[in-house]
């Protein structure tokens, strides 16, 4: 007789290969417990120092596996070079954010907030593996949906208004998203990426598919005409949770998109698919440069330098070469200190109730803070493009890989783009050290604790040394086995 | 009598299309909501017709992601609805334009 056989097809190495996922959304639980039993003097502390400790763990346990490519869960998960580098990523954007949030005070750093922050960034790490559309679909969600609270749990005026905008907008994008893979599936009869890059005759099916997925992803990076949202959204949230954002949910959604350009696509009619998607990073690179020069908010200027700075990204995947995609991530990771740092400026500008967000607190800064008007100088010039920066080599590295893959519109646009920002970010500057009348000069900034100083060292010594050593990751292929 | 997998399609299509324009349309966030249920929804059935045409399983565990997702949204949709409902005593997407674009 023929019994039926319990298998469990997975190793242990397909476990390990989530490992740094898990101990994350572990250490968020952790974190809520850690809320319940420590007494109220000392909660803060407790709760921000077990989440850092949780990240650092994985951040640890996650580069265990360089080296050892293994695609888990029958190719649901690849855990490789280039998942790793974006994890850490993500990791190294949600230590800064807690150590703001930490600094900043109030709401931002309950249990609760803290760990959906923590589940936030296990979404985005899911994501930077995910090879199959489940797992896509997954990350996404998790990434989003704690985010969508994240915007909410503030209680500045807006703050809520903004929350449900994004709700809305973004769930929209991921029923597109979904539908672009229910066709993706129809198309292929799988659901594994790898298995998209020889679909069958009828591929109408796919390109619809491919379109709409498409559609869900330039949304949730943000890309023109995709953006509307980014601003008010980046207004209305607390300072750490649009820092976190801004670039948490880019690097997920980043992953997924090189994954399936590379990866996913059949080769001589990729290229006509990916089109589109160039062409949106063209107009992100020019439309949120001249949006930010009309902006007198500093988190509105970051959002739409944020939505300039992604269409720069992905114009280095232009062509999906190998080099490109290099270079995007080194880029990635110069645009993750350069805007931390530039948040923590902010962060450290702040007051209760009051963000010190505005242009006008600007005003005068060279002359009372030398040092942060400094620092915030140090990263305007890294977003605009100028030397001795790491953003500098980045766009360099960019402007080489759009031209040697054929993109010279492309080359020629991000040359214009990085000229109307140069514009946008000194405005800030300017208000720095030349405005020292006008509106009413705040009192001297007395931090609440060294940790967003400690912020900004560290960012601008990233962003130094990042200049001049461009540590490109040389094994981040293949995505796919 | 097996029905043709068109159908499902063209069903899936249409209702993914209702929700589409009931989140273009409506200005109520309760039923904006609805909408997006009604895109995830005909995604699912599409995903599950699919599935069957293929003979591949991995699109019902996909669907039941799917489902356990989309009620995920819809709870904290409410959630918030309620929060703004409670600070503005309306709910009306027209109304929450305090913000631009």
């Amino acid at each position: 007789m023929n019994t039926p056989q319990l298998v469990i097809p997975y190793v242990s190495a397909d476990y390990a290969a989530l490992v740094p996922t898990f101990v994350v959304a572990v250490t968020a639980l952790v974190v809520i417990v850690a809320d319940l039993l420590t007494p109220k003097k000392m909660r803060r502390a407790a709760n921000v120092a077990v989440g850092i400790i949780g990240l650092i763990a994985a951040g640890v346990l996650a580069l265990q596996g360089w080296g050892h490519p293994i695609a888990a869960f029958g190719g649901a998960f690849v855990n490789g070079g280039f998942a790793i580098v974006f994890q850490e990523i993500v990791i190294v954007a949600a230590v800064f954010s807690l150590l703001m949030s930490y600094a900043l005070g109030r709401e931002d750093q309950s249990g609760g907030a803290i760990a959906l922050m923590l589940w936030s960034a296990s979404g985005a790490m899911l994501m930077a593996g995910a090879a199959n559309l489940m797992t896509v679909f997954l990350g996404i969600e998790l990434l989003s949906l704690a985010l969508y609270c994240l915007c909410a749990m503030s209680s500045r005026p807006g703050a809520r208004e903004s929350a449900l905008k994004y709700l809305i907008l973004s769930s929209t994008a991921s029923g597109f998203l979904l539908y672009g893979m229910a066709l993706l599936f129809g198309a292929t009869g799988s659901v594994a990426l790898s298995a998209f890059a020889n679909p069958p005759a009828s591929s109408a099916l796919f390109d619809i598919g491919a379109g709409m997925f498409l559609i869900g992803i330039c949304f949730k990076l943000s890309l023109v005409p995709f953006h509307v949202w980014t601003p008010d959204v980046y207004e209305g949230a607390p300072l750490p949770v649009t820092a976190f954002m801004s670039v948490v949910t880019k690097a997920g959604t980043l992953a997924v998109l090189a994954r399936f350009a590379y990866a996913a696509l059949p080769s001589p009619h990729g290229a006509a698919i990916m089109l589109p998607v160039w062409i949106v990073a063209a107009l992100s690179m020019i439309v949120g440069n001249v949006a930010a020069l009309a902006q007198t908010d500093l988190k509105r200027l970051l959002a739409y330098s944020g939505i300039a700075q992604l269409g720069y990204i992905v114009a280095s995947l232009a062509g999906t070469t190998a080099f490109g995609l290099r270079y995007a991530i080194f880029y990635l990771g110069a645009y993750t200190f350069m805007n931390l740092g530039a948040f923590a400026v902010v962060a450290l500008l702040s007051r209760d109730r009051d963000e010190g967000s505005q242009l006008t607190s600007f005003n005068g800064l060279g002359y009372r803070q030398p040092i942060l008007a400094g620092a915030m100088t140090f990263f305007l010039l890294s977003l605009a493009g100028l030397p001795p920066t790491a953003g500098f080599t980045g766009k360099i590295l960019i402007l080489a890989s759009a031209v040697n893959a054929g993109f010279v519109w492309l080359a020629a646009l991000l040359v214009v783009g990085t000229a109307i920002s140069v514009y946008a970010y000194f405005k800030i500057v300017r208000a720095m050290y030349a405005q020292t009348t006008g509106a009413p000069i705040r009192r001297a900034v007395v931090p609440a604790s060294a940790l967003p100083w400690a912020c900004v060292a560290l960012c601008a010594v990233a962003t130094l040394v990042l200049g001049f050593y461009p540590i490109v990751p040389s094994d981040v292929l293949p995505l796919v086995k | 009598m097996p029905v043709d997998i068109a159908n499902y399609i063209s069903l899936s299509t249409v209702i993914f299309f209702i929700g589409v324009i009931g989140v273009v349309t409506r200005r109520n966030p309760l039923i904006v909501l609805m909408s997006i249920e009604l895109m995830f929804n005909a995604a699912n059935l599409a995903i599950v017709a699919f599935s069957k045409l293929w003979g591949n399983n991995a699109g019902h565990i996909f669907v039941f992601l799917v489902v356990t997702v989309a009620a995920a949204e819809a709870a904290i949709g409410l959630a918030i609805v309620v929060q703004v409902f409670r600070r503005a005593k309306h709910v009306d997407l027209d109304e929450v334009a305090g913000l631009r674009g």
